[in-house]
């Protein structure tokens, strides 16, 4: 059993959106602009020219941030949204009754209705693709060209992932929440 | 009085004919129009939604919960409101308030049925609900403690109704306090649906909570106004006018109450410094939905009262319907404005422009299906009035 997460050096991020096509190829996510697993958020300089605040302008992969207090997980009535075996935040889509509960507590905008199912989806950590044919990568961290995602466990201290998270400071997003996100941004 | 099955009493002369029978003024046959219309219109809005799903809605990923939302918890406020009133006489015991029990109780009854037939096309799958809100309870989501103890709260109601209907009060006390205290708990977490979402920090905490509590009661007093005034045409007796003014008077305090509690809220809100919730209070401050509760829904019927503390029971009438049309706005604003601050997960340039607000607007088929749910709860308050004898017999 492991405990998954990902770290993100985001700062190295080209907006090149191959991570968004790669998770939606890999995971038959549906097309749509709405419809989106993960996606790369974008802050436009701030400032006028020429005192445009270059370092305001930033690339920022993001996705369900696998919450080890999820809030989503907490307001569910029917317990479709649990924590599988690796700590990987998931949606039973057999319980879901799409009250969408889930996606006005999730902080995180992650969550997105399918309609396929009718029924709340959201990242899984490519559980049911890569990770279930025994692959240890995810789609997005697989496609990455400037190798800006790091998926692993971070209950393995000899993992990729641990030891990038003691040897760079990292930050989590609304971590005022307290919420526990497993995905850390590096700096 | 005929003994139906299970023991109900019910009016000799109830039959399809004593429905369609009804004195043909023309406010009356206005009436008649309007609720065909309104459950013509739920059938359209039921179909179009059964043939398109959500997309037949104004709700987005950002705005998951759209006017369906904001009508069910219309409706079942109205149902606390109804429980409460219609408790204060055969379960506290105070003597003038008895007179409007049986009808108040019979009233909670419809408004949370018109707000379950509402809320059954709003969650996806309606019937998977029920199975694994038994198989697989979610012991810690709000939704589930406020649908388990509505689904309780509706059964007691009705067996109170059955024992004030066959004049046993013992049982209807007994019965009629715990349908009370389940009501409230159950409604407290309708409250509590938007005071966990530590995402918005406009309704996080425990205001709303004890808030739906206050103004369920509100809402309760409006709608004994309005059903005692279509009771007895608006020509009260003394013993009438004895119980609207006790309401009155008591809707002058929860209204004063209710103006201490909102002010806090906004004054809080607003300077209490708390990241994305001052700005939302702001922007409340500038929409006009806003001034529709706060002016409808509690300065008109407030004046009213103010004006003679509560012997008008005819004008109290009218500004207790004007007092409910505000009181739709309140719960549509509380909907709203709860999802209005977008979550700002930095989606600026690659899916939307940077949006200041959310918006929603609420598309036909949610109108339809709103309405619908009116027509349906004024049919089976009807159709109750012909059956039943609401009025009190002892």
């Amino acid at each position: 059993m492991a405990r998954y997460g990902m770290a993100l050096d985001y700062k190295n991020c080209i907006n090149c959106k191959a991570c968004e096509v790669a998770c939606k190829e890999e995971n038959g996510v549906e097309l749509g602009a709405e419809k989106h697993r993960i996606w790369v958020g974008g802050n436009n300089p701030e400032g006028q020219w020429p005192f445009l605040d270059i370092a305001s302008a930033a690339f920022m992969p993001s996705q369900c941030q696998h919450c080890e207090d999820a809030p989503c997980q907490e307001v569910c009535p029917t317990n479709a949204t649990y924590y599988d075996e690796n700590h990987v935040v998931r949606v039973d889509s057999d319980k879901c009754i799409l009250c969408s509960y889930c996606m006005n507590a999730c902080p995180y905008d992650a969550r997105y209705v399918d309609d396929r199912t009718m029924t709340v989806d959201k990242c899984t950590f490519c559980s049911d693709t890569r990770l279930a044919r025994g692959e240890t990568t995810t789609a997005c961290q697989n496609t990455c060209p400037t190798k800006v995602r790091t998926f692993g466990d971070l209950d393995d201290p000899n993992s990729e992932i641990s030891e990038l998270l003691r040897t760079r400071e990292h930050f989590s997003l609304k971590s005022h929440l307290g919420t526990n996100p497993k995905l850390f941004y590096l700096t | 009085m005929k003994v139906g099955p299970l023991n109900i009493p019910i009016k000799e002369d109830f039959s399809l004919k004593s429905i369609l029978d009804f004195e043909k003024t023309p406010l009356n046959i206005f009436l008649a129009v309007s609720v065909l219309t309104m459950l013509a219109m739920f059938a359209i809005g039921v179909i179009t939604y059964l043939i398109h799903g959500h997309h037949a809605y104004g709700v987005t990923r950002e705005h998951p919960w759209g006017l369906l939302i904001a009508v069910y918890i219309f409706f079942v406020v109205s149902s606390t409101g109804f429980c409460i009133v219609g408790s204060l006489g055969d379960v506290f015991g105070f003597k003038r308030f008895e007179m409007i029990s049986k009808r108040a109780i019979f009233g909670s009854i419809v408004t949370i049925m018109a707000g379950f037939a509402v809320i059954a096309f709003e969650i996806g799958h309606p019937v998977r609900m029920m199975i694994y809100n038994v198989l697989t309870p979610g012991l810690t989501s709000a939704i589930w403690w406020m649908g388990t103890l509505y689904g309780l709260y509706l059964t007691f109601m009705i067996v109170e109704f059955y024992f004030l209907l066959n004049d046993d009060m013992k049982r209807a006390k007994i019965f009629g306090l715990t349908g009370l205290l389940v009501g409230l708990a159950a409604h407290s977490n309708l409250g509590g649906v938007f005071g966990f979402l530590n995402a918005r920090t406009i309704s996080n905490g425990v205001y709303y909570p004890t808030y739906f509590i206050l103004t369920a009661f509100i809402t309760g007093i409006y709608l004994s106004f309005i059903v005692m005034g279509f009771r007895y045409k608006l020509n009260f007796d003394d013993k009438v006018k004895d119980l609207l003014e006790g309401l009155a008077k008591i809707q002058g305090l929860l209204i004063a109450i209710l103006f201490f509690f909102m002010t806090w809220k906004l004054l809080t809100d607003m300077y209490g410094g708390m990241p994305n919730r001052a700005d939302v209070a702001h922007h409340m401050l500038h929409t006009a939905p806003f001034w529709a509760e706060v002016i409808f829904a509690m300065l008109i019927p407030f004046l009213v009262i103010l004006k003679d503390f509560g012997k008008s029971p005819k004008l109290m009438f009218f500004a207790s319907l004007i007092g409910m049309v505000g009181i739709f706005f309140m719960r549509y604003n509380l909907v709203h404005d709860t999802q209005v601050k977008p979550l700002q997960m930095m989606k600026l340039t690659e899916y939307q422009l940077p949006p200041e607000w959310v918006e929603y607007f609420p598309s036909a088929t949610e109108i339809m299906i709103s309405l619908g749910g009116l027509g349906l709860c004024i049919l089976l308050y009807y159709v109750g009035t012909k059956a039943f004898n609401l009025d009190a017999t002892h």
